[in-house]
């Protein structure tokens, strides 16, 4: 069919191809990518920057009458410090399991929710804990220890006093 | 339409913009980020993050170890920026306590400026790096601090003795033993809080005795001899009580305790109160260091408007800088304007938790114990020196009737320690001496230590009074209650008031005076005067003023009577 | 001889492996079920098969599209409720309600969150552009008299909006809890529980306590504490919230029932031929492009009509709402990158703030209430809104409809109205500046002479006096509402901005800040 220029078209008449919108285009990608840029930095929000959990490294003054294999808890940590001639180190007593608290024992350590069995070294025996208690970093700071229980250091790494 | 692709195009570029140069300003341009990065440890460089101290019981988060690295619990080996320096040796571990409880500020904050308080609408900006140890006050208050002559006497006295020769005392002194190890005697910088031997003056001797005696183990021959031998030597009673003094202050802070002496003998307790100790004419100071630089006036104040500069200001000239103030100006050095400023600022004590509040602050508030020494020149010092004078000459100030003078001669000669103890016990109500036994909180040991020193300063025992205590009504011839209120107008009602309530004068009305005072105390006093004061002896008479005769002074004295309310 | 076999249907793991591959094209066309909107269908389809699009009208009109029309007040409305919703909950996930934390989180929120400062700041000058525009947008309803048939409740929940939304702006203005927060709640507080002042008058508080049930209500207490703050809380993120969303949805609705913004009755005329070719909706052609579900009686879109002047909302609509949005958006992130949220000190009960002051768009009636408290708090807003409210149902003519200042009168009244609102305002003001008001002149007055005889009531009627002459000078409703109307928006523009910048402590006028006097 012809195609008048200027003349309405009716609704009969097959639909004409519309010219590429180049500014609108741009315009909506534009939108689109503040959009796009906005809604990323929103989701940073969730996750917080700082902890508000006390610090990692703390400082730590064993008592003088500590014996070899004894463990000394530091009140409101979840670290077991022992001191022998060769030095000094530090285990941590979060259960590899699922996370509770293990309770020093006589030789080794024993985890009261799930029954994790572990010996002097952290090495796991028995029970469902699939890895061994990690030994954490420490640092003998003129006297006083300084642990971090953020970094982790191989078994058997002693710090001489 | 086609305006409207161009508002959606410019806004979504505007707003992109905008969220970019935020975002690149947050993440890159923060001067945390610049000093951290700049830092490296032992093993490297340091993870950039945002680093703060936490304690849960004084809910605090303290970030100011962001920039302050090497202050931070387990990162002193941090170097870098000229910022990252270990925070000094203190009683406290930043570690568990923070920043902000000793130092001040906002430890919320992650900026310089508004970290350090500087910023309006936080109130307790960071205290001057000068001062730092005014922070201990937050928490403590120190017990039987001396005044500053005894304090300074003390310090004196060790300094003399040469303690230092084997001791450490606040980063001074101290030799380390022949033969190596440690040093010879113990850092004596905390004995104060950790407590020390009291019988160390026998057992220093005992040392010395070993040392020079045969049976003591015969040192390795390549050892120099035992200073025991030489060092130590006797030392008098004296100087024991000094040195006593001197190490029961030592709490780590020197600068705190020194400080506090100076207030303790500025007698700002006469009109102050500290945690409940003091006068009630003034302001309660108890917490007067924490108050907010952006509530004070600063017009009268050079220099930056710190609390710092307006509490210096005050002390020279208080009416400058609060209104209606009743307070006389401070005539004393810079150097202890500045004490009593560092003082003031230590003034911080806030409610604390329960595990922080520290044994001294237990021990002043709920059981009783003293914050100042309790002899009598201290007492004197803390709550006496700040209207009636350093050595109680009395003190004039502009624009306020004149304090009287208490430990001239001619006074403490007519008043006997009894008129003396009643005045200082009950005060005169409704003028500006309190009751120091009822409202002020001393005990009458107290008080009977204040007027021994006062005698002891001034050389002056009362003189005995054969007389009885009131005698001119009685005595020879009637007085004449007429002629005394004549006379009295004519020649008294110029300083003390047409009703004795006291211009320039004392107010000859008051019911304390007027219980406590002996005829004989009023006699002499208006015929001979009283030295040093306005107060002229009227028996005399001067080219200014008539002279009275005995009898008229005795028909005054009548009519000053009147105004004695007599309890039946 | 080889039968051919038809060819094989394919087995079950063929279909399976072809399905599979042909998913993501498939969920793609299943999600946009209607394609580019190229053709008019699709540009319909496009907007009625998305939920959230088809409250819009598939077709607006061109001549509400115009921007001299709404000026997009409405959507920049929207706009900034949405950027407050977005920011706010994103808030939630640090603020803590309580009296001992909630300034430490929110200066946590300032210093260590990561983003935490802008969007903060977005959410408070998101939540002063959506008052404003809402205020803006209720004046050009107004002008353009959008209130009348069949529009009247449209009107009405409007203002229902109007008043959620400065209860959610009073609401957030207390979870800071500085010294700034404490202290206006505190002021609102005492506003509510104004009645007093006249059940205190006439003896009756013993009986009947209005005002002393309202501020316990509020507070959950006698005075502004941790009970306040966690209603104020709830209020805030919950109840005004849905409240609001609800109400939008009914406006919105009732938007597409009336058919569209108002528009003259001679709509046709004024607009003229369209610039942009588009395809003419005659409602009796086939193949009309939406589906009814059921016939209902009630305006809809023209039927049995001739052409209508309407252009397909996608993409007309589209673009003039997306950018009106993005507008929005920009001033918001604009002046937050600016400038930041304020916060002062800690809340302190015991030291007042001075000036304590409500929030700006409260303080044109603070300063009423410095005279006294029930006209100011309860008498003068109530008169405002029950008159706002009858605007629709007292003004009934179509005179003007659809036209800025339509109706008897027009833009001279309403210039006119300008100068007689401002004028009466100012010198009100200048005179109780000036001279005080009736306690600086008779010392021992009741109050309750002040409740009736004040700057509040005073002007009311002096604006009312004016509005009336207006109905008798041009014999119409519409004029006196014309006049009255633009009377009350300029006394708010003045008392407000007096009460901003003009008052310092304890009320005193002051020229500016710099004089005001030191402690």
């Amino acid at each position: 069919m012809t195609h008048e220029p200027n003349a309405i078209p009716s609704r009969l008449d097959p639909e004409r191809v519309p010219r590429r919108d180049l500014l609108g285009l741009t315009a909506l990608w534009t939108a689109a990518g503040t959009l796009f840029f906005s809604v990323v930095g929103m989701m940073r929000i969730p996750k917080a920057a700082v902890l508000s959990s006390p610090s990692k490294k703390f400082r730590v003054a064993l008592p003088d009458t500590l014996a070899p294999g004894v463990a000394y808890v530091p009140p409101g940590r979840s670290v077991a410090l022992f001191k022998d001639e060769k030095g000094v180190h530090a285990i941590s007593t979060i259960c590899t399991h699922l996370g509770c608290i293990v309770r020093p024992e006589t030789a080794g350590f024993e985890c009261p929710c799930h029954g994790s069995r572990y010996d002097a070294a952290g090495v796991v025996t028995k029970g469902p804990a699939p890895k061994s208690l990690p030994w954490l970093k420490v640092v003998n700071a003129g006297g006083q220890f300084t642990v971090d229980e953020g970094a982790t250091v191989p078994p058997g790494t002693k710090v001489s006093a | 339409m086609k305006k409207n692709k161009y508002l959606l195009l410019l806004s979504s570029l505007g707003t992109l913009i905008l969220l970019v140069g935020a975002a690149v300003q947050e993440n890159f341009g923060k001067d945390w980020r610049k000093i951290q990065a700049t830092a490296h440890s032992d093993e490297g460089p340091i993870p950039v993050q945002l680093r703060q101290i936490v304690n849960g019981t004084l809910r605090t988060s303290d970030r100011c170890v962001s920039c302050h690295v090497a202050m931070g619990p387990g990162e002193q080996s941090v170097t870098g920026s000229p910022l990252l320096v270990q925070h000094k040796k203190v009683v406290h571990d930043p570690a568990e306590y923070g920043c902000a409880i000793c130092h001040g500020g906002q430890g919320q904050a992650t900026e310089k400026e508004a970290a350090h308080g500087e910023v309006e609408f936080w109130p307790e900006p960071m205290l001057p790096a000068s001062r730092s140890y005014a922070g201990c006050g937050t928490c403590h208050a120190t017990l039987h601090v001396p005044n500053h002559q005894t304090y300074l006497r003390a310090r004196a006295t060790f300094e003399r003795l040469d303690c230092r020769t084997c001791h450490r005392v606040n980063d001074r002194g101290g030799t380390v033993r022949p033969g190596g190890g440690s040093l010879e005697g113990p850092d004596l910088s905390r004995v104060g809080l950790a407590g020390y031997a009291a019988d160390w003056y026998p057992r220093h001797l005992q040392h010395v005795s070993d040392a020079a005696s045969a049976t003591a183990p015969s040192p390795p021959p390549s050892a120099p001899p035992s200073a025991w031998k030489t060092a130590f030597a006797p030392v008098s009673g004296e100087d024991q009580a000094a040195v006593k003094t001197y190490l029961d202050l030592l709490v780590g802070a020197p600068q705190f305790v020194e400080a506090k002496s100076v207030f303790n003998s500025s007698g700002c307790l006469g009109c102050h109160k500290i945690s409940g100790v003091g006068g009630d004419e003034a302001t309660d100071l108890s917490r007067a260091g924490e108050r907010d630089p952006g509530q004070l006036p600063f017009h009268e104040v050079a220099g930056r408007p710190t609390l710092e500069n307006w509490l210096g200001e005050h002390f020279r000239s208080p009416s400058g800088v609060v209104a209606n103030s009743r307070m006389p100006a401070l005539a004393v050095s810079d150097q202890d304007i500045d004490w009593l400023t560092f003082y003031v600022l230590s003034l911080r004590r806030r409610e604390l938790p329960s595990t922080y509040v520290p044994r001294d602050r237990v021990r002043a508030t709920k059981l009783g114990e003293r914050e100042y020494a309790d002899d009598g020149a201290t007492l004197f010092g803390t709550f006496c020196a700040g209207c009636h004078g350093p050595k109680g000459l009395g003190r004039r100030s502009p624009g306020m009737p004149s304090f009287p003078s208490i430990a001239s001669p001619g006074f403490l000669a007519l008043a006997s320690d009894d008129f003396l103890i009643a005045t200082i016990r009950q005060g005169r109500p409704g003028r500006r001496m309190p009751g120091w036994e009822r409202d002020g909180g001393l005990t009458r040991d107290d008080i009977a230590k204040v007027v021994a020193w006062l005698r002891e300063t001034s050389g002056t025992q009362a003189k005995p009074d054969p007389k009885p205590r009131r005698w001119v009504e009685t005595g020879q011839g009637t007085a004449d209650k007429d002629l005394g209120k004549r006379l009295y107008a004519a020649s008294c009602s110029g300083c003390h008031g047409d009703k004795g309530q006291g211009i320039e004068g004392p107010a000859l009305n008051n019911q304390i005076l007027l219980a406590n005072a002996t005829d004989t105390f009023l006699a002499e006093t208006i015929s001979g005067g009283r030295e040093g004061t306005s107060m002229q002896g009227f028996l005399a008479g001067s080219s200014s003023r008539r002279s009275l005769s005995p009898q008229e002074i005795e028909a005054v004295i009548a009519f000053i009577r009147t105004w004695e309310v007599t309890r039946k | 001889m080889s039968v051919k076999e038809p060819p094989s249907a394919p087995t079950a793991l063929q279909e399976f492996v072809t399905n599979l591959k042909a998913a993501p094209r498939r969920i793609a066309e299943t999600a946009v079920r209607s394609g580019t909107p190229d053709t008019d269908r699709t540009r319909s389809t496009f907007i009625f098969g998305n939920v959230f699009l088809h409250l819009h009208a598939v077709r607006t009109h061109r001549w509400t599209l115009r921007w001299a029309a709404t000026l997009g007040l409405g959507i920049a409305s929207v706009a900034a409720f949405l950027l407050t919703l977005i920011t706010g909950v994103l808030l939630m996930f640090y603020y803590k309600p309580y009296t001992d934390v909630a300034y430490q989180s929110i200066k946590d929120i300032h210093f260590v969150v990561p983003t935490g400062r802008l969007i903060r700041n977005i959410h408070r000058w998101a939540a002063n552009v959506m008052v404003v525009t809402v205020i803006l947008h209720m004046a050009r309803a107004f002008y353009t008299a959008a209130y009348r048939k069949p529009r009247e409740f449209n009107w009405l929940i409007g203002m229902g909006l109007l008043v959620v939304t400065l209860g959610l702006s009073f609401t957030g203005y207390l979870l800071p809890w500085d010294q700034l927060a404490y202290w206006a709640i505190t002021i609102g507080a005492n506003i509510a529980q104004s009645p007093r002042e006249v059940t205190d008058a006439l003896g009756l508080t013993d009986v009947f306590d209005p005002g002393g049930l309202q501020k316990l209500l509020l507070l959950g207490s006698d005075a502004v504490g941790a009970e306040a703050l966690i209603r104020f809380y709830l209020l805030h993120v919950m109840i005004l919230p849905l409240a609001l969303a609800a109400l939008l949805s009914v406006h919105f609705w009732r938007v597409r029932k009336d058919g569209g913004l108002a528009k003259p009755a001679d709509v046709d005329q004024r607009l003229g031929t369209p610039t942009v070719p588009t395809y003419p909706v005659f409602t009796m052609a086939p193949n009309k492009t939406y589906q009814l579900a059921a016939i209902v009686r009630g305006r809809t879109p023209a039927v049995g009509r001739g052409p209508e002047n309407t252009v397909p909302s996608m993409p007309h609509l589209f673009y003039a709402e997306l950018g009106v949005f993005m507008l929005t958006v920009l001033v918001c992130v604009a002046l937050s990158v600016w400038s930041d949220a304020p916060l002062k000190e800690l809340a302190n009960p015991l030291v007042p703030e001075n000036p304590a002051k409500a929030p700006w768009y409260f303080l044109g009636l603070q300063e009423l209430v410095a005279f006294s408290a029930f006209a100011g708090g309860i008498v003068v807003p109530s008169i405002v809104l029950i008159g706002l409210g009858l605007i629709p149902y007292l003004d009934r003519s179509d005179v003007g409809t659809g036209l800025w200042c339509g109706g008897p009168g027009g833009w001279p009244l309403v210039r006119r109205s300008i100068a007689v609102g401002l004028g009466i305002a100012l010198a009100v003001e200048a005179f109780i500046i000036r001279f005080g008001w009736l306690r600086e002149w008779i010392p021992g007055i009741p109050q309750l002479v002040i409740t009736v005889v004040n700057p509040g009531t005073v002007i009311t009627l002096l604006y009312g006096a004016w509005s009336v002459w207006m109905v008798r000078r041009f014999s119409s409703a519409r004029a006196g509402a014309l006049a009255l109307f633009t009377c009350f928006l300029c006394g708010f523009v003045v008392l407000t901005i007096i009460g901003t910048y003009f008052r310092g402590p304890n009320w005193g006028f002051y020229w500016s800040p710099a004089d005001w006097p030191k402690h």
